[in-house]
């Protein structure tokens, strides 16, 4: 049906030359334009925040309904996420109510923040300190002349970004040889090759962008006709 | 090919002595400090002549992209960069990109205002979280009150002493971008080549090689690399804390991996020229 | 991050759950013993401490405390986001203005027309969520799409193509016409062609729809070992920043649950 189909790919294009066109117009208007469709991005992104979190909600409901294998541990996630809710919301009206704020009271929603949150996100990525060292020790090998080169960059690259090679290098004379090798490999091939990604990636995003205005990529506008 | 089921134990037993190896070597610099130091990096120091070239009174804006999986490199560093705006008696002017990052900067903000006895609205003011991404940005590049028309703490931007003569991106001196994610990027890209800003970056070590292109092009105006560079920030400022203690244990780490690494592959060579080249 | 269930045998189950009594018992009492928990901050530094120490429970293998901790993780970050978002931004832009603390009667017009085309737009979004109304939600999808493509090609165009070609030649020129010694001049000459070399093998390189063969697959040779170099210096900082990760998760046992002086 052309109102479910052609008109947003119309909208997509016009909305696109608009925000292509601005950029090169000086006058106040193309400001005001942009100023206006940010502002309206923006407050569309609140919105979003909360599929998101319905998205993620469902799977655990669903889980727990279907009774999958592991569905207890679901009923967690809406613990956690039920006691920020009440907390954070309970402290709004509070706030709202009460003339006088008073900054040294006791939180519930920042402790749980500070004492859950907190320590839970900065230790699970932390795992894979172990996960990456155990993996580099026991599959790490210079089978081929390109592997090798990876793993002499690898080996330069450790060694040069920490104190204890300033500390050898001074043992020989030269504290600043192994940060310098670093160094130089970080700025030259390192940053080489991170450029010509760099632009392929971009040159990709160009080709993407206008794909997208055209109509031939689709696949952001979900399922159906 | 799969390996020989004979393997599995030994497999098993190296995966614990190499989780063992780095166990030991993270916890011997807390009970045998190592004498160990270290010259601050050039791009280091660079973002820190640049804060100190600021005149008196001069804004700084603190995005800080990071939520608290990335703490560990971000926070002494956003810690550091605080303390020398308010040593300097700058206007930091603090905001986040990522709404999990917002306890953290609020931590940040206070503890390091409370150090130098300076006041919200006053001296510095800590704008919290909006969604949007290039278009915040954008607007915030067009009018920051616009964007913020509140700060974290509801007191209204319009007017306020910390922001004073500062309407828009384009009147701020200095950027500072502190992320685990693409933000710098989106940074240079909508925010510094279009107002002109100086823009500098810290980040965590896992996406530090990629921002080196936009040192090279002068896109960025110094940069700090994951703890190690939060450990140089804390040298230049004199102040060794987390960051610096820190890197004891991460060069024994580094060292350790190293040699265990070198010695499998020693060991791989030698196997090959023993039994010939694998199939 | 689950790892495949193993089978345990009751022997070693019963080990195991002694073995985890024990840890437990000793945790509390270290815990109690370093400083009572009587106050609401040091509460959360054991419940911090026994978290993360929980986390690594993941290491010897997957199980149940590990699963409760990360699914109670999950939903508290989620409703963190969720309740920040209300407070820093749907409160302060739609309904503070509108419902909370409406302007004057003449004002709230204005103040309505202003934001009533976001707020459409951003309930059109939701309807992705309906399976009969979902096509509703691409009115709000292609606005946005189409706006984020339209004003990123000029953008990425400057920043990301024109100052990196920029950059990539800038310094070679500068060798030229730079009036330092011979050997110092021959060095940043030298600096200059492998950035500017690299560059361009890396990116032909990834030109697939060009065979590499003969010169092609010369120059493609050369873009994959500056490919291996910069790949083991993401290796180099990738190991390095996971491990500062673990190093700031053991500062915070040793200095802050156990409280050793630093």
């Amino acid at each position: 049906m052309w109102y479910r189909l052609r008109i947003p790919l119309v909208i997509c294009f016009v909305m696109g030359l608009l925000a292509f066109t601005q950029e090169f117009i000086p006058h106040p208007w193309a400001g005001a334009f942009r100023q206006e469709m940010t502002t309206w991005f923006r407050i569309m992104g609140g919105f979003g925040m909360f599929l998101g979190a319905y998205s993620l909600l469902h799977m655990h409901i669903t889980r727990i309904r279907r009774k999958m294998l592991g569905w207890g541990y679901s009923v967690f996630v809406f613990i956690g996420a039920s006691a920020m809710i009440v907390s954070g919301l309970t402290e709004e009206i509070i706030e709202a109510v009460r003339p006088y704020p008073q900054p040294d009271a006791f939180s519930l929603f920042q402790w749980l923040y500070d004492y859950v949150q907190v320590p839970c996100g900065a230790t699970v990525f932390s795992l894979l300190a172990f996960f990456m060292a155990s993996a580099a020790v026991r599959t790490f090998r210079a089978r081929n002349a390109g592997a090798a080169l990876l793993l002499v960059a690898a080996v330069i690259v450790m060694f040069g970004r920490v104190p204890m090679s300033e500390y050898l290098g001074g043992l020989f004379g030269a504290p600043g040889l192994f940060p310098k090798s670093a160094d130089l490999l970080m700025e030259y091939p390192n940053m080489a090759a991170k450029r010509g990604i760099l632009l392929g990636i971009s040159l990709g995003m160009i080709s993407q962008s206008l794909r997208i205005l055209f109509g031939i990529e689709r696949s952001y506008l979900g399922g159906g006709d | 090919m799969a390996a020989p089921r004979g393997n599995t134990k030994w497999q098993t037993l190296a995966r614990y002595v190499a989780y063992l190896v780095v166990a030991v070597a993270v916890l011997v610099p807390y009970v045998l400090p190592l004498p160990l130091t270290f010259k601050p990096s050039d791009w280091a120091k660079k973002l820190y002549d640049r804060v100190e070239a600021l005149p008196e009174g001069s804004a700084v804006l603190f995005s800080f992209d990071y939520d608290p999986a990335a703490m560990a490199e971000l926070y002494p560093m956003s810690l550091g960069l605080l303390r020398h705006c308010f040593r300097r008696n700058l206007r930091p002017i603090v905001m986040t990109h990522w709404p999990n990052g917002v306890g953290l900067c609020k931590q940040l903000v206070e503890k390091t205002a409370e150090e130098a006895g300076k006041t919200s609205g006053q001296d510095y003011v800590f704008l919290g979280y909006k969604p949007g991404g290039s278009n915040l940005v954008l607007n915030m590049g067009e009018s920051l009150q616009g964007a913020f028309d509140r700060d974290y703490y509801g007191k209204p931007t319009e007017g306020m002493p910390a922001l004073a003569e500062v309407k828009k991106l384009k009147d701020i001196p200095l950027v500072v971008d502190i992320a685990a994610g693409g933000t710098v990027e989106m940074w240079i890209a909508y925010g510094r080549d279009r107002f002109g800003f100086d823009l500098g970056a810290g980040c965590t070590a896992v996406i530090a090689p990629d921002l080196y292109p936009f040192l090279q092009s002068k896109q960025l105006c110094g940069f700090l690399g994951g703890l190690r560079g939060a450990a140089d920030y804390e040298t230049m400022l004199d102040k060794p804390e987390d960051a610096t203690k820190g890197m004891q244990a991460q060069s024994l780490v580094h060292v350790f991996l190293i040699v265990l690494i070198i010695s499998a592959n020693i060991g791989y060579v030698w196997t090959r020229v023993v039994r010939g080249p694998e199939d | 991050m689950a790892a495949p269930e193993e089978t345990v045998s009751p022997v070693r189950r019963a080990v195991e759950l002694s073995v985890l009594l024990g840890l437990l018992v000793a945790f509390l009492i270290v815990s109690v013993v370093i400083e009572a928990p009587t106050t609401a901050k040091r509460i959360g530094i054991v419940l911090g401490a026994g978290l993360t120490l929980v986390m690594y429970s993941f290491l010897y293998r997957d199980n149940p405390l590990f699963k409760i901790a990360e699914n109670l993780y999950v939903g508290v970050a989620l409703g963190y986001g969720a309740i920040l978002t209300w407070k820093l931004s749907l409160k302060p832009e739609i309904v503070a203005p509108l419902i909370l603390d409406p302007p004057h009667w003449a004002a709230f017009w204005g103040e309505l027309a202003r934001r009533i085309v976001p707020i459409i737009l951003g309930l059109l979004l939701l309807t992705r969520l309906s399976r009969k109304y979902a096509w509703l939600s691409r009115y709000a999808y292609t606005l946005m799409v189409g706006w984020g493509a339209g004003i990123g090609i000029p953008i990425v165009a400057h920043s990301y193509i024109l100052q990196q070609l920029q950059a990539a030649v800038r310094p070679l020129n500068a060798a030229a016409a730079s009036d330092a010694g011979f050997w110092a001049s021959g060095l940043a000459m030298l600096g200059a062609l492998v950035i500017l070399i690299g560059t361009v093998t890396v990116l032909f390189y990834f030109f697939f729809s060009v065979e590499h063969k003969g010169v092609g697959g010369a120059v493609s040779k050369v873009g994959i070992w500056f490919l291996m170099v910069s790949f083991g210096a993401s290796f180099g900082y990738t190991v390095m920043g996971r491990v500062s990760l673990l190093i700031g998760r053991v500062q915070f046992l040793i200095y802050e649950w156990l409280q050793v002086p630093q």
